[in-house]
């Protein structure tokens, strides 16, 4: 068993890094709480893999500090911050071995021999690749690889453990496998770890809280049920997963509950107080409504059916013309199509409890 | 690799190879056989076959002098472009160094110079600083022609090492020098071994410079080899010749021995 690193919580304030004028990372303020594992997620070019290398260190913050157990490391060199990294080309010295690669972070501490051969066969062992310590990295495939660097990261029991898009180059069932391995470890560890991804499913598999990052900024920052359930605006709701979103007028309360009239007919209730502004934009995702041929809820006419395998996807518009996608769960993998078909005007139902109002931004 | 070309392409390929062999061996395969002729002049086909040109040139005082200066003076300027090349590359590729593509065009503006007139105005640089001692001409002569080929290789290679690896190393508590020694150089070690290979080669076959500032007691072979042929046209002259031959050969060889020069030259 690699020994578990006495963990150390996260911190910065005010992070920013400026390239010429592009502010790729703009005053970024997080905690990160000891052995925590939060995903940064958000699209192409929003700063995340350079809010990450200005943890490790490989990147120097114009603004900003990072702290780690309440320590400022700011301008700590990188070799000094006892930091595990994985890379998404895994990075493996390609004229070492397996086991020479495991061992350079340990023969870096001045760590003698004796004591390096034990912990880098845990390690490898950790990982399952004892049997393959003696092989040079070009002789892996890419999760072995991926592997291997996941054991030179952790036996050097590092406080943290930085990881940009991992498993970006493995193809999807080893990802998935992967993704379960990687948390495993992480967990049983204890150690503090921010990763990488622009994989929305990654980052709520993996990670306790979810980070969304947008130009530079943190959008919004939650577990990975706040952040699916109850996004604060249109940018999170429509990036993680799919939504609908339906725009209406508050008309009054009932029972507590706000009264939304929409736009395209018909009457919804949002299930928290809302502020006391006018229009609201509900988010409503498409698996939470259920659709039938009589006259109750919000009307629509089917565009277009798609058989998914575990689901079937319902593709239809309000009347005022907004589009409108509805998730079926398929049973025994049959399809609910033969219920309704193209063309057909139907009606569109789902609990107050799926409403989620969102800021339109 | 070993895959073979095929098809109108593949024969033109290899007909252009065959060609550019024959053109390039095939002189210096003349110049060995004739160096074995008993006929008293330089001539092909040889006749017969003695070793006695040999003899005599391994014998000769100026010729075993000249020999030790080439040799001296390739390997110094090799070690001295590696020393001065090595932090130079380095600092060109990895560092933020104000003016970095000035200060490499500069390096390598050897390469395009007219050697010949470098040399004259060397020369006369050097007497202006009242130094006549022609091993020091020679010297920083021959450094000056032989540093462009070890930036240029190991600049090459550089650029090709993946930056990832070194930032791994770091994150692994390596320092920066451990990061270039442990990680870096073993990446770039095939450019390293072209860099100097090229740079012995450069050195102990360089003629416009030698030209203006070698002198009668400190004389390169290629000097020498042309000064003996103004004398006497003899086998002696193609002897030489292939002693040179032999020489640039054993340093390939040694290369191919040391680090393999399929890798050396794949830069
Ligand atoms: N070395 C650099 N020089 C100039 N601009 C840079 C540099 N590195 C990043 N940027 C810019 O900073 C912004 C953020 O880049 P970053 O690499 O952090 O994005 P990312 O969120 O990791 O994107 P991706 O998902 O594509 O990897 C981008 O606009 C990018 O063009
Ligand atoms: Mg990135």
């Amino acid at each position: 068993m690699v020994a578990t690193a006495q963990a150390s919580d996260l911190a910065f304030s005010g992070l920013t890094k400026l390239f010429g004028t592009t502010r790729a990372v703009d005053g970024v303020t997080l905690r990160i709480a000891a052995g925590e594992m939060v995903a940064l997620l958000g699209p192409s070019g929003c700063g995340k893999t350079t809010t990450l290398r200005m943890i490790a260190g490989l990147i120097e913050p114009t603004e900003g500090d990072v702290l780690i157990g309440g320590m400022r490391i700011t301008r700590t060199p990188v070799h000094r911050r006892n930091i595990g990294m994985l890379f998404q080309n895994y990075a493996l010295f390609p004229h070492l071995s397996v086991a020479e690669n495991v061992a350079f972070g340990l023969q870096m501490r001045g760590m003698r021999k004796a004591l390096i051969k034990p912990k880098v066969a845990q390690a490898l062992s950790l990982v399952q690749l004892g049997a393959l310590a003696d092989r040079l990295p070009s002789a892996l495939s890419g999760g072995q690889q991926q592997r291997v660097a996941l054991a030179r990261a952790i036996v050097i029991e590092p406080t943290l453990l930085l990881l940009d898009e991992p498993l970006g180059a493995l193809d999807r069932n080893l990802r998935d496998s992967m993704q379960v391995e990687i948390r495993q470890i992480q967990q049983r560890l204890g150690i503090t770890a921010v990763m990488v991804t622009h994989d929305q499913e990654e980052a709520l598999t993996m990670a306790d809280r979810v980070v969304i990052m947008r130009d530079g900024k943190l959008e919004q920052v939650g577990t990975p049920e706040e952040i699916y359930s109850r996004p604060t605006s249109r940018f999170v709701a429509s990036f993680i997963g799919t939504c609908n979103f339906l725009r209406g007028d508050v008309i009054g309360q009932e029972a507590g509950r706000p009264q939304v009239r929409l736009a395209a007919g018909g009457q919804i209730a949002l299930p928290s107080p809302a502020n006391d502004q006018k229009e609201v934009l509900v988010s409503v995702r498409p698996e939470a409504i259920s659709l039938s041929a009589e006259e109750r809820g919000t009307p629509a006419t089917i565009l277009q059916i798609v058989y998914r395998g575990q689901a079937t996807h319902v593709h239809m518009a309000l009347d005022d013309g907004t589009p409108f996608l509805a998730f079926l769960p398929n049973r025994d993998g049959k399809p609910v199509r033969s219920a309704f078909s193209t063309g057909d005007r139907i009606w569109a139902s789902w609990s107050p409890d799926s409403n989620w109002a969102v800021s339109e931004a | 690799m070993a895959s073979r070309l095929s098809g109108g392409g593949g024969l033109v390929t290899y007909l252009l190879a065959a060609a550019v062999l024959v053109f390039v061996l095939a002189p210096l395969a003349v110049v060995v056989a004739v160096s074995f002729s008993t006929a008293p002049l330089a001539i092909f086909p040889p006749v017969g076959f003695t070793t006695s040109w040999y003899e005599e040139v391994l014998a000769n005082d100026e010729f075993q002098s000249a020999f030790i200066v080439s040799v001296t003076l390739a390997v110094c300027s090799t070690i001295t472009s590696f020393v001065l090349g090595m932090p130079a590359a380095y600092a060109l590729n990895r560092w933020n160094v104000p003016g970095s593509r000035a200060i490499e065009a500069m390096l390598l503006s050897p390469f395009i110079m007219p050697i010949l007139i470098t040399g004259l105005a060397l020369l006369q640089f050097m007497a202006m600083l009242k130094l006549r001692d022609a091993a020091l001409g020679l010297f920083i002569g021959h450094v000056l022609v032989t540093l462009p080929y070890l930036v240029r290789t190991v600049t090459a290679s550089l650029k090709q090492v993946d930056r990832s690896l070194e930032e791994a190393a770091l994150t692994l508590g390596a320092p920066p020098w451990k990061v270039f020694t442990k990680v870096t150089v073993p990446q770039i070690v095939p450019g390293i071994a072209a860099g100097c290979l090229f740079c012995f080669m450069v050195s102990f076959d360089e003629f416009p410079l030698s030209f203006w500032l070698s002198n009668a007691e400190t004389m390169p072979l290629p000097i020498f080899l042309q000064n003996s042929m103004t004398k006497v046209f003899d086998p002696s002259i193609a002897a030489i010749s292939s002693l040179m031959i032999l020489t640039a050969a054993a340093a390939v060889i040694g290369l191919e021995k040391l680090v393999g020069l399929r890798r050396a030259m794949s830069v």
